[in-house]
């Protein structure tokens, strides 16, 4: 057989045709595939660098670690809140996976009852994509290996080591401290340090109240990141060490507190309702402030029950209100040295005597003083040492509320402070302007008003930090104090409380108050025998109060009438002659029957702690020293409404008594 | 052997002087470009011949020998089967009309027993073959502009309406160019070819709007602005193109593709697999396949061209047409050129069924080179 003959025109016209066209064919495909190459060049040449990136944000992904939060100590250094490791279990939603089979799975492992079952498959649902539900906290050891084992089999599931608050002392420092807890739809901010991504991370908390809220931002540090790559369901693949952020911890935060005195507080509190607040008298350093009853801020970390929650918040001795800053209560006589100071700034002469016959008849009304058969001619300094009701009320009546008014002032009453943490009511210095502005419907002043006022009584209102404060200025003797909180942030200190003006009076007034204060506790005087420290030649001088409370809106106090508050505020003095006041104490009990009774024997523990770990005082209780003379009166603890105050006769000073270690004291004038 | 002792009658047929005349490197080239598969397949399943690499290298060696042994069928075997297996393919797509299974919203399959496969596969070579006979018997003036025309538009729009019904616009459309291809080839009147392009671009758009089911109309939304929705339908294209963008002058290296190893990349093995090529090889490993393709392509033209038969050049002609368009089609879509569109990389994908057809449809090319002597009888078949 030849080759095939071409024998007609047409087919060689058809072959022709197709030749042509099979050659036209060709050269499209072939413009098709340079036409791709060049698409390819244009990608993979020109436009490398673009999706490289892109490619690399796809693969690495940032992983934020949450900062360890700062510590918070107290004045030695003792730890009042820390963190302490806890072994999670995360579940993130997954997209081959139903959440309802991963936590019944997880069920075998660790005890998910039915109902949380229920909510935790809702919030894993709801939650942003890529963002894991915690599932349980403070797994056992056994519990988290046993999770991590199977981990590769459970996709969405990650059991980690996450650190969680902890607060060592339990309740001691619940009001001053606060608490952290988990992030609410409200903390979050759309700008500010609340916008932070890491706010939704499941392990970070925030601070909510007192310091942990103050100081949140110094606490918290600066969240990490871990380097992890992850495939395109997000789940991590591999971890690239080398390229983590690390996280930076929070800054450290002193306080001024000290850890036994605020435990001792809390211990001698018992049941009881109230406050205690304790400031150094040289530098202003708030030692202790406790109010009771309180409450173990570990439980409000994880989260509190509904039920845990109401039972605080019911309870009628009211855990979670701050007595020391956010109760507000009538001083009682513990105010009457105001009113003296206001009495001599005035012009009265000290030694003026005023007869006391058991109470005085004014304005249609009898006020009578607290022991009914009278004091006799009393002057100013006999008045604050028996606690002389009617020596204030006319004292009172002719100086008039605008004068005591002006000193309670300057001796912090009616004012808040900045010692870092907020939540301080300013309560209530009634004058005459305060008066007009506050009582529309009455606002004229009245006499007979005064005459309250005087003995730290009628719409008078303070709160235990002011009252701390009034008695650390008068025992200070020169400087208007100002109360410090918080020693250092990060290392960096804060102002000092004694870098304050000097007191707005002549020094001979004060020392004239001052003296008073110190002859209640000479023989005689009502506080003595819980002014018996034990501790050598250290006296503690002291001023109660019994407030009536008569009504509900005249402060925090709930109580039907009858007494209603009591109050204490004492100061140590170490000597006599120097007359150089350690501490300041001041102590409200509500409900507590008398301030002599209830708030002074209080107080005393808590100063003999305080007292205890001065290493200068030690020292000299350690001393042989002759023992005071002293007579004990029977009288002081049956007075109801009396000044305690008690002084121990002083020794001279020992020439070498102090050890190197202790704070500088300031003498003065 | 000597020319003269191939011209001796007789000698064309026997089996060793057949296995001689096929075009061995144009299957070696192949071999090539299925080996570059499994290499990409064995990456992309983790540096594991399973699942997908071991099977690619078993079926293509199957394939590779009914290739083989498909080439030795004679010329005119094929043109007497040209119409049956046409006529087969279309009551098959009507079957799977009726029949079908439906999977993943759309009724291609078709099961006998566990056996399960598309119709419309058999239509890519029926339609071929159907047209390649009817031009045979029809004169150059016949096939530039005659009434004879409206049989082979007839035997064009048929399956690719039943295809398109199912649907799978991606196989109706390739259908539907392979046989504009071979009507085209046969010396369609340039006026009509002119036409239809023109009414082919003014009849796009109110398709897309009007006929189009959302997730296709989406699809080609998508392929206009594929950043509009990266998430969404856009991602694939996206994906893909951040895979060959990343991919450099070198690529990533091989098994260290990150697109792919972490699932970034759809459909890594089978319709997106030259992304993963892209990825690890970067510009020199695409053009290289890309050669590859090429050579492929020019080698079975050259086959249609030196075909001594009409039907043969025809066939040959519209099978390459086929071939190309899947690397085209394929190529364009990895590329972000064209909508997202269920076409794989001939040979390089995975999968057994286009595999299948590509290599029936090579050896019907090595057949037409084999016999590109052998004289078909305009008309009725000789043989059968």
């Amino acid at each position: 057989m030849a080759e095939p003959a071409i024998y007609f025109e047409d087919v060689n016209e058809r072959q022709g045709v197709f030749h042509r066209r099979a050659f036209l064919l060709g050269g499209i495909a072939g413009l098709g595939i340079t036409a791709l190459g060049g698409r390819l060049a244009y990608l993979q040449l020109l436009e490398t660098q673009r999706y490289e990136k892109l490619s690399a944000s796809n693969q690495f992904n940032f992983k934020l670690v949450t900062p360890p939060r700062g510590l918070i100590t107290d004045r030695n250094g003792e730890i009042l809140a820390a963190n302490r490791p806890n072994f999670r279990l995360l579940v993130a939603r997954d997209e081959d996976q139903k959440p309802e089979d991963t936590l019944k799975t997880l069920a075998n492992f660790v005890p998910i009852e039915e109902p949380r079952m229920k909510r935790l498959v809702r919030d894993i649902k709801n939650a942003p994509k890529r963002a894991p539900v915690s599932v349980m906290e403070d797994m056992s050891w056994e519990q988290f290996s046993a999770i991590n084992v199977r981990a590769p089999e459970l996709p969405g599931v990650t059991a980690d080591m996450g650190e969680v608050r902890v607060y060592p002392h339990g309740g001691a420092f619940a009001h001053v401290i606060g608490y952290v807890a988990k992030v609410n739809r409200e903390d979050i901010k759309p700008t500010g340090p609340n916008s932070d991504p890491i706010m939704l991370h499941p392990s970070f908390r925030i601070g909510k109240q007192g310091v942990e809220k103050a100081f949140d931002l110094d606490l918290r540090g600066k969240p990490g990141a871990r380097k992890v790559e992850v495939d395109a369901n997000g789940r991590e693949v591999r971890h690239d060490p080398n390229g983590d952020i690390p996280a930076v911890p929070g800054q450290e935060i002193q306080l001024t507190l000290d850890v036994d005195i605020q435990n001792r507080a809390l211990e001698v509190f018992g049941e009881e309702s109230g406050g205690a607040v304790m400031i150094d008298c040289r530098t202003g350093d708030i030692l202790c402030m406790l109010s009771a009853p309180s409450f173990d801020a570990n439980l409000f970390v994880r989260g509190l029950q509904g039920a845990q929650y109401r039972a605080l918040a019911n309870y009628e001795r009211n855990p979670l209100l701050d007595k020391c800053l956010s109760g507000t209560y009538p001083p009682g006589s513990t105010f009457k040295t105001m009113t003296a100071l206001a009495a001599l700034e005035a012009g009265i002469d000290p030694e003026l005597r005023v007869s006391c016959g058991g109470g005085m008849q004014f304005g249609g009304r009898y006020f009578r003083c607290h022991k009914k058969e009278g004091h006799g001619p009393q002057n100013m300094r006999d008045a604050i040492k028996n606690s002389c009701d009617v020596y204030f009320y006319s004292v009172a009546h002719r100086i008039g509320p605008d004068r005591i008014a002006a000193v309670a002032r300057e001796f912090g009453f009616g004012q808040t402070f900045d010692i870092g943490i907020p939540g301080q009511k300013k309560g209530i210095v009634p004058s005459t302007e305060w008066v007009r502005k506050n009582r529309p419907r009455d606002p004229k002043w009245h006499p007979g008003e005064s005459l309250s006022y005087g003995i730290g009584q009628g719409m008078l209102t303070a709160n235990c930090l002011q009252l701390a404060v009034m008695t650390a200025r008068l025992a200070n003797g020169k400087k208007a104090l100002n109360p410090r909180l918080i020693k250092s942030v990060g290392g960096r200190e804060m102002k000092r409380g004694s870098d304050a003006p000097d007191l707005p009076f002549p020094q001979d007034h004060l020392n004239y108050v001052r003296d008073g204060m110190a002859a209640v506790t000479e023989a005689g005087g009502t506080g003595f025998r819980a002014s018996q420290l034990g501790l050598g030649d250290i006296l503690m001088a002291g001023k109660t109060g019994t407030a009536q409370v008569y009504s509900y809106k005249a402060g925090g106090t709930r109580g039907k009438g009858g007494p209603g508050g009591c109050a204490t505020t004492a100061c140590s003095w170490p000597s006599r002659r120097s007359m150089r006041p350690r501490y300041a104490l001041a102590v409200i009990v509500q409900h507590g029957m008398g301030g002599s009774t209830a708030a002074a024997p209080r107080a005393r523990e808590i100063m003999r702690v305080a007292l205890l770990k001065d290493p200068e005082l030690v020292a000299r209780i350690q001393k042989p020293l002759p023992m005071p003379e002293l007579a004990p009166d029977p009288e002081a603890d049956i007075v109801p409404e009396a000044p305690l105050m008690a002084t121990a006769e002083a020794p001279p000073r020992p020439a070498s008594g102090a050890p190197a270690a202790a704070p500088p004291a300031r003498d003065p004038a | 052997m000597t020319v003269s002792a191939l011209t001796r009658p007789g000698e064309r047929d026997r089996l060793i002087v057949k296995l001689s005349e096929i075009d061995w490197i144009f299957v070696l080239f192949l071999c090539l470009i299925a080996g570059a598969g499994a290499v990409m397949l064995f990456s992309v399943a983790g540096s594991s011949w399973t699942p997908w690499a071991a099977n690619h290298v078993i079926r293509f060696s199957i394939c590779l020998g009914m290739m083989i042994a498909l080439a030795m069928i004679d010329i005119r075997v094929w043109f007497a089967l040209s119409y049956p297996i046409y006529g087969f393919g279309l009551v098959l797509l009507v079957a799977v009309e009726l029949f079908g299974d439906t999977r993943l919203g759309a009724q291609r399959w078709l099961s006998i027993g566990s056996f399960s496969f598309q119709p419309s596969e058999i239509m890519k070579l029926g339609i071929v073959m159907a047209l390649a006979r009817f031009y045979h018997s029809v004169s150059a003036d016949q096939a530039r502009l005659s009434w004879w025309l409206a049989i082979p538009a007839l035997m064009i729009f048929v399956p690719v309406l039943l295809v398109a019904h199912q649907p799978d616009l991606g196989t109706a459309m390739l259908i539907l160019l392979t046989g504009a291809a071979i009507v085209v080839l046969a010396g369609l009147d340039w006026r009509i070819i002119a036409g239809a392009i023109a009414a082919f671009i003014a009849i796009v758009p109110p398709f897309v709007i009007f006929v189009m089911h959302d997730y296709q109309r989406q699809r080609v939304l998508t392929f206009l602005d594929p950043e509009s929705d990266p998430s969404g339908s856009g991602y694939h294209i996206l994906q893909s193109m951040i895979a060959l963008g990343s991919g450099g002058l070198l690529g990533k290296g091989y098994g260290l593709g990150s697109q792919s190893q972490l699932n970034f990349l759809p459909e890594k093995q089978t319709d997106f697999i030259f992304a993963t090529l892209a990825e690890e090889f970067g510009f020199v490993g695409c053009i290289s396949v890309l050669i590859l393709y090429a050579a492929v392509i020019f080698m079975a033209l050259r086959t249609a061209y030196i075909s001594h038969s009409h039907f043969g050049r025809l066939a040959a002609a519209g099978l390459i047409s086929t071939f190309t368009l899947y690397v085209l089609i394929n190529g364009a879509m990895v590329m972000g050129l064209a909508p997202v569109v269920g076409v794989p990389m001939p040979m390089l994908s995975y999968g057994g069924t286009v595999m299948l057809t590509v290599m029936i449809g090579f050896g019907l090319v090595m057949s037409v080179r084999v016999h590109r002597y052998s004289e078909i009888t305009s008309g009725k078949g000789s043989l059968l």
